[in-house]
């Protein structure tokens, strides 16, 4: 049985994705910041989806202890239980916040779990993937369009702006995803953009300001339910051939940002190694 | 530049920190929290070409305080520039308190602040300009109900600081005090931050900003640096408006807050 990870899987899009996946048979292993988030996000799937095969495991992407301590958690598990191998890294749990705030490291806390997180957790899971030539899914946003990244100020310590944060680390998505390919595609491993679109989901209550928690719940109104972006998810995954384009929504590929370049691509991947302290080129 | 900061793994001292390396001064970082330490310094060093030492020290701690001099002495530090950030505060009303807590906010705010400044001014790059800021709060601008403690304690720091720049103006010291409203370094004070509603998201200053006008202000000689147009005035208002009065006000202010808070905490869990 193919074996799935997705972050940010007790709420949301991870968790109706976690659901579908299960559905289509899919061993789901899903990330969640506590226990008791992933027990009501279990139970749920559990009710929809009696035979679902889905294990939780806890952990704080934010900080980059926490994605080590859970990547290796993991890895014990798919060798225990997988033969090592997995399916598809679904870099889901994003959030956003009202402020310039910063993790343990001192890096932003949008950039440092929208896109360090998912650069950190991938590369830990690397050796899994390139095994099962898997894939690896990043949850973007059209927002990612009509923005530069801001190469002298990454953390965007000078001027913070809370959209300006959340577009950067969601084209970071679609840099990382490119740069991926560039580096793996030949190794059987292919890496995707899905845009969510407006969802109804709770990201812009969590730990925000009165502020931007106000004006996502109006604009959420407008959202479709997580159901609609799940089924992209699952194309994704479901396909017997891994498709060969970059951004997805609606189960279709999509036109990206001009930004998306291999210069870009690759000076992120730079950059990221750096702030990581890794270096991708290292893992056999 | 050599920068000393003390409480360095909390959410002002990271944004200082990472001030001060983009503009490539090197770093001694203290703090209570030797993991926290290790991490700052860490994502320091991968984002600056700076120079980042640690060691974890109990400020309130003398001989704590004394064995991180001694590493100093040893490798022969001097500096150019002290921030003092370390600081606590305990929510609650005086009688509500643990007895301890409170003799821990004075023993680490004002007690230990004098310590470490008197300890790391003996050790300035001799015949150099030196620069100290003190992290007090918008807080020592009135006397505060349910943050007597806290409140008192910043004032002390003011007091202080106003003075000491006056003592040391002829050795070339600068000394600035920072007098923020509320800022958002973690969850806790976010909520909190909601709690008080309008006043509380008016009155809040954006961190990383802070930090930067902080550091200019301070290398410019300013004495004093309130942050926010807003807060500026309501410093004002602390000098004009008889103290009772304000004390009554806020008083009333911080009771509602506070219960809006309780509301809140009982909601999350």
């Amino acid at each position: 049985m193919k074996t799935i990870v997705i972050t940010g899987a007790s709420s949301g899009i991870g968790q109706e994705t976690a659901l579908v996946l299960t559905k289509q048979g899919f061993n789901v292993l899903g990330v969640a910041r506590s226990e008791a988030n992933f027990n009501r996000a279990k139970e749920r799937i559990l009710s929809e989806n009696p035979n679902a095969k889905i294990t939780f495991f806890v952990a704080d992407l934010m900080q980059q202890r926490e994605v080590v301590r859970v990547a290796g958690e993991i890895n014990q598990y798919l060798n225990e239980k997988c033969n090592g191998e997995l399916y598809a890294l679904i870099n889901n749990a994003g959030c956003v916040r009202s402020w310039y705030m910063t993790t343990e490291e001192g890096y932003e806390q949008q950039f440092a779990l929208n896109h360090l997180a998912g650069f950190l957790l991938t590369y830990k899971l690397l050796p899994a993937l390139v095994k099962a030539n898997g894939r690896v899914i990043m949850t973007g946003s059209q927002s990612h369009k009509g923005i530069k990244v801001r190469w002298d100020d990454v953390m965007l310590s000078r001027g913070y702006n809370p959209l300006t944060a959340y577009k950067q680390s969601k084209l970071c998505n679609m840099l990382f995803a490119k740069g991926l390919n560039d580096r793996y595609a030949n190794k059987g491993i292919r890496a995707y953009v899905v845009d969510p679109g407006l969802v109804k989901t709770d990201i812009g209550n969590k730990d925000t300001g009165s502020l931007v928690s106000f004006i996502w719940s109006l604009r959420k109104k407008h959202g479709v339910s997580p159901a609609v972006p799940a089924k992209t998810y699952a194309y994704l995954c479901g396909q017997e051939v891994a498709p060969e384009g970059l951004y997805y929504y609606l189960c279709k590929e999509k036109k990206y940002s001009k930004q998306v370049t291999k210069e870009n691509a690759d000076r992120l991947f730079e950059l990221s190694e750096r702030l990581c302290d890794i270096r991708y080129g290292e893992v056999k | 530049m050599n920068v000393m900061i003390t409480g360095a793994a909390g959410g002002l001292g990271r944004a200082f920190a990472n001030e001060c390396g983009s503009r490539g001064y090197n770093l001694f970082l203290t703090d209570i929290n030797e993991d926290g330490l290790l991490r700052i310094k860490r994502g320091l060093e991968r984002q600056f070409d700076i120079t980042v030492a640690t060691k974890a020290c109990d400020l309130t701690n003398a001989e704590s305080v004394d064995e991180m001099l001694d590493i100093i002495d040893k490798h022969g530090i001097r500096f150019d520039m002290l921030l003092n950030v370390a600081g606590l505060d305990f929510e609650g009303g005086f009688t509500e308190r643990e007895r301890e807590n409170l003799v821990k906010i004075v023993m680490l705010n004002n007690a230990a602040t004098l310590r470490i400044t008197h300890a790391i001014l003996e050790r300035r790059r001799p015949g150099k300009p030196f620069t100290i800021v003190f992290v007090s709060s918008l807080a020592s601008m009135f006397p505060m109900p349910l943050k007597a403690t806290y409140a008192a304690s910043k004032r002390f720091l003011l007091d202080f600081a106003t003075s000491l720049r006056q003592e040391l103006k002829d050795e070339d010291v600068k000394v600035l005090t920072l007098c923020p409203g509320g800022m958002v370094t973690t969850k806790e004070t976010m909520n909190s931050i909601k709690a008080q509603g309008f006043w509380g998201d008016a009155t809040t200053n954006p961190l990383e900003a802070v930090a930067r006008n902080t550091i200019d202000r301070a290398l410019a000689g300013y004495s004093i640096y309130v942050p926010g147009v807003l807060n500026r005035v309501l410093s004002v208002f602390g000098k004009i408006v008889p103290r009772s009065w304000i004390a009554a006000v806020i008083y009333w202010r911080w009771k509602e807050a506070r219960n809006r808070a309780l509301h809140l905490n009982e909601q999350r869990t």
